[in-house]
Formats: structure tokens, sequence, C-alpha cells
């Protein structure tokens, strides 16, 4: 009997821990999956804690507020079980039942695991509550009737699937995963119809979000603008790539997830994007001045007066300062829009990994007119972009009056 | 790199035209062709704000603009002014009288090294102008002078005293008003 007692305490002893050790396994797993899915970025706002929600999400029907999910039990999701969280990460479900808006990128989150949702639960219920309620969304008729969106999930849902894999290699299937669920890539960078669905049948080649373009990034699209599988990885990770920085919606992308990214999981989506056999990074020679049309050689005096002090005047950028113009991909889109739009709104002091620091960008809308703006463009795009067509004034003038958060690719 | 005429008017006077080449630095252009030099070059990336000198608008407003990034040709056919345009001078260009601003920085000793004045000099010369048009009141002061300031590096960290001597020469010059 001693000996049955000394067995049993001691098997008591053991398991206490390992159960424990399991449960921080899980706990751990589950901050890391919250950084990948970047729940973050939707249920924070600016300044405020951690997950307790707050942050004004535009949208083409309204703003949403990301909601407080911290472990509140009146504010937040203090009450829910493993199941409801599950039913709400996957299915757009709410404790009470109702839909969530498909701001939840549910619409990615129905392929994950239930494994990873308690994962990312049990993570959860390990940040403080904050007692404080988010804004509530008030959307106009008939989006603020939340039981319409019954018929939209059973429309669209689930629309999103993942792709064949037999053939693909392990790490492409871990990207798929990544980008697809987790990251929900697809979200921002694939356009939506006018109900705001993604257009599964153009997945991932490109969208719009609040008049810029979320560009494309499907495998022939990204080597066009010059991006390999090592850049992709290093951009993820430190926001910077000889292509560019993060910016706009990218940044806290970058800020809240993929800095956090272990390098075997970014190699992953590099590989998934560009796939197991990636197309050759296509490389832009410098055209020469004299090579340039008359609105470009008038833009390179726009460039020389406003552009140069930072960007240089050969276009190679200043380390810690400005990005390079030679191989930047806003430069060598083939859609005008986000050079455009940096150009005139520009860009706030960004801070990266390591202490890199870039410096703000300064404005230029009430700066140039109309047609200065065309011959910079001309000038940046043929110049270094790899562009030979010409912009017109009306062109600019277009994109301009095009402010309005479109959900769908224009164009 | 190719030449092009430039001209324009800096602190009241037509400058004229000659050849200048298209990539040249406003702040090069003010010293080596103009000999200007009040203008100081400090951080050479746009951020020290030193180098600031003042544009005035066909609308009649003014604003600063950072010569060390900005090239010469971006200032063809405009106003500017420059700290060598503050003081009244007699004939032979000696220095006669102080401008407001310029006298109540001297006074508070708001600059210690001044290799920074020159753009507090014209920043608070474009924040006196704003409120000219729109004096401010009282209870918004600090944060228009931080807002029209808070840009400009002081290395001396004199910040204190030109904030300071700001509020004042605001105050002397009645552009505060209650509320």
């Amino acid at each position: 009997m001693k000996h049955l007692l000394t067995r049993i305490t001691l098997a008591v002893g053991l398991a206490a821990p390992l159960l424990q050790a399991q449960a921080d396994d899980q706990v751990e797993r589950g901050e890391y999956l919250t950084r990948a899915a970047d729940c973050m970025a939707c249920h924070t706002a600016p300044g405020g804690a951690p997950f307790a929600g707050g942050l004004a999400i535009e949208s083409p029907f309204g703003i949403i507020y990301g909601t407080n999910i911290t472990q509140s039990k009146e504010h937040g999701i203090g009450l829910y079980t493993d199941d409801e969280f599950f039913a709400a990460l996957t299915e757009g479900k709410r404790r009470d039942g109702a839909n969530l808006y498909p701001a939840m990128p549910y619409t990615s989150y129905h392929l994950m695991p239930r494994e990873d949702s308690d994962a990312i639960h049990a993570y959860l219920k390990t940040v403080a509550p904050i007692e404080r309620d988010a804004p509530e969304t008030s959307l106009s008729f008939p989006f603020n009737v939340r039981l319409g969106l019954t018929a939209w999930n059973l429309m669209y849902a689930d629309d999103l699937q993942l792709k064949p894999a037999e053939d693909k290699s392990e790490a492409w299937q871990r990207g798929q995963y990544m980008v697809e669920v987790m990251g929900h890539c697809g979200e921002c960078h694939t356009p939506r119809s006018a109900t705001g669905a993604m257009e599964v049948d153009k997945h991932l080649s490109g969208g719009l979000l609040n008049g810029y373009l979320s560009p494309s990034l499907l495998a022939d699209d990204l080597a066009n603008r010059g991006w390999n599988h090592q850049d992709l990885s290093t951009f993820l990770k430190h926001g910077m790539s000889s292509q560019g920085t993060m910016f706009n919606e990218m940044y806290p992308v970058f800020h809240n997830s993929t800095q956090f990214l272990d390098d075997k999981d970014l190699a992953a989506m590099a590989t998934y994007l560009l796939g197991d056999t990636p197309p050759a990074a296509k490389v832009v020679e410098t055209r020469t001045l004299d090579d340039l049309n008359d609105s470009a050689k008038r833009g390179h005096q726009q460039y020389l007066n406003v552009c140069a002090g930072c960007h240089a005047p050969e276009g190679e950028g200043k380390p810690h300062i400005a990005v390079a113009m030679r191989g930047n991909t806003t430069v060598r889109l083939d859609d005008p829009r986000n050079l455009l739009r940096v150009i005139e709104d520009g860009i706030d002091e960004q801070q990266f990994s390591g202490f890199e620091r870039m410096q703000p960008m300064p404005g230029f809308a009430d700066k140039l007119d109309q047609t200065q703006l065309t011959d910079l463009l001309n000038y940046l795009r043929q110049r270094w972009g790899g562009q030979t067509g010409e912009l017109a004034v009306s062109d600019v003038q277009k994109l301009q009056a095009d402010k309005s958060d479109t959900h769908s690719k224009a164009d | 790199m190719a030449k092009h005429p430039l001209q324009m008017t800096i602190n009241g006077k037509p400058v004229d035209a000659v050849d200048i080449p298209d990539d040249l630095p406003m702040i090069d252009y003010l010293h080596e062709y103009n000999n200007l030099t009040g203008s100081r070059l400090g951080c050479g990336q746009g951020i020290c704000h030193a180098c600031v000198v003042i544009v005035d608008n066909p609308d009649g407003t003014s604003e600063e603009v950072r010569t060390c990034i900005t090239g010469a040709h971006y200032f063809a056919g405009k106003k500017i002014r420059t700290i060598e345009g503050h003081a009244k001078r007699d004939e032979q260009g000696v220095v006669t009288e102080l401008n407001p601003i310029q006298l109540r920085f001297v006074d508070e000793f708001a600059f210690q090294c001044s290799y920074c004045a020159p753009g507090f000099v014209n920043a608070a010369t474009v924040l006196v102008e704003k409120l000219q048009r729109q004096p401010v009141a009282k209870s918004q002061l600090e944060q228009v002078i931080e807002d029209s300031l808070g840009h400009h590096i002081c290395r001396c960290t004199g910040y204190v005293r030109y904030y300071s001597a700001t509020r004042n020469v605001l105050s002397d010059l009645g552009l505060v008003k209650e509320g």
C-alpha cells in the first residue's frame, strides 16, 4: 500500500509539470500564430492597449471597429470557450450567434485547423483583460443587418480553398498555409466584387485598399518587379530590401507580424509565392536621359529639384534616409497609382528592426501641379521602372479623382 | 551636368539669370553664386532645418523650404528671403536695426553657437506672418509654436529660450488674443 501511494504521488508529481510544459508550449505556439495571423493589427487602436480593439477600419460599407479580444468578460472574449473561439475564427460567428463582419478574415481563417485556433486562444487567455468597450460598429442600412451576412456567408465564406499540393515541396505547402490562412494576404491582395467578396478566380492578382494598390503577388508579377526568393524573405523579415521599404498598410503588418516569423516560415512564404521553380527576377536597366521622351526629360528636372536631395541624383538612394529609385518595386509597378499617391502623400518616418530608420518623406500634393507630377512619374517610370509608355496629364487627373475606398481592382 | 539660366528674387532684389547646373542644391547656389552664406548646411538631409529659406507665395502666404535637399531650379521665378534679408541696413550694407524676432532672440540669449539660428529666425518669421493674417488664441499658443518650430534642431538645446523668445515677440506684436 505504501508503495502504491508512493507510486501515485510520484506519478502525479511527474504528470503535473508535464501538463504544465505542454500548456506552456501551446501558449508559446499560440503567441507565434497570433503574430502570424496578425490579430493585433485590427484589434489594437493606435497607441492603445494590445488587443483591446478600437481601430477604425474603413470599408466600402462604412467604418468597422476592431473589437476587444482581451479576456474581459464584459467587453472582450473572456467568456468564449475554445469551441466558440474556433467558430468566431473560422465561421465568423460571435458567441451570441450573431455574424461578424467579414473585415474579420474568417474567409481565410476557415482553413485553420482546430489545434492552431486552440493555441491562439490559449495565448490570448494570457493577455491581461482590458475593461473597455471598443466603439460600436454602425454601418448604414442594409449593411447594419448582421443577419444578412448569413446569405453572404453561404455564398462566399469558404470560397478560398488551398491549392493541390501533392507535387509541391514541404516548404511550398507550409508557405501556402502561412500566406493564405495565417497571413491572410489574399484579403488585401485580391480584387473584391461589388458584394465585398474576394474574387477567388483572380486570387492574389492585386486589390485596392484606401486608395492604394495592394500589388499582385502572383509569381510572374513579382519576378517582373524584380523579386527573388532571398529578397522577398528579407523584405518580410526586415521590412526593407533593395526593392524598397514596407509602407502604407504593410508597415503595421511588418511591425505586428512578419518581423516575428522565423526564417524557415519566411522562406516558405517566399517559396509559395514564387513557386518551387521561381521565374527569374527581371533586371531593369537604367535608361539614359537621351532615351527618355519629352515629358520624362522635363520630369528629370523635377526630380533634381525635389527628389534628388534624398533619393540621390542617380536614383541610388541614401542609406537610412531614403530608398533607391533604381530597382524600386513601386516605381516598377505597371499601375502608377501607388507612385503618385506616395509622391502626393509622403511617408511618415519609419522604424525597422535593428535600429534601422528611414526619414520622413514630405508629400508634394501642394508643391507640384498636375503637369509636373505627370512629368515626374514619366521620368521615374521610364528611367528606372522599365516602363516605356507615357502617362498623360489626364491619367494623373483620373487617378487623383479616384481616391475612394474602391474595393475592386480598378482600371 | 547641363546648365540652364536661373532667375529669382532674393531679399527683394532680382538676381540676374546666369547658367546654373541643373542639379545644384539651393544652399550651394546661395553660398557659391550669391555669397549669401547665412543659411547653414547642417545635416544635409533635410532634418535639422538650419538651411531653410522663406518662400513668398503669390497668394500672400509664406513658407519655409529646406535648401539642402531642394534644387536651385525649384526656386525659378520665386521670391525668397534668407537670414540676410531681415535686418535693416544702411547704404554700405551695414546692419542698422534688427527685426523684432532677431532682437528678441538676441535679448533673451536664445541661441548659443548660432548654427541653427537662421533656421529658427525664418521659422519664427513665417509664424509671425501667419498670425498676422490670423491671430492665435492664448490657449493655442504653445501648440502653434511647437508646430512651427518643433522640427528645427538645436544641438545646444536652446529650445526653452527660443520658445520663450518667440512667445514674447508674438505678444509684443499683438498676435495673441485672449481665449
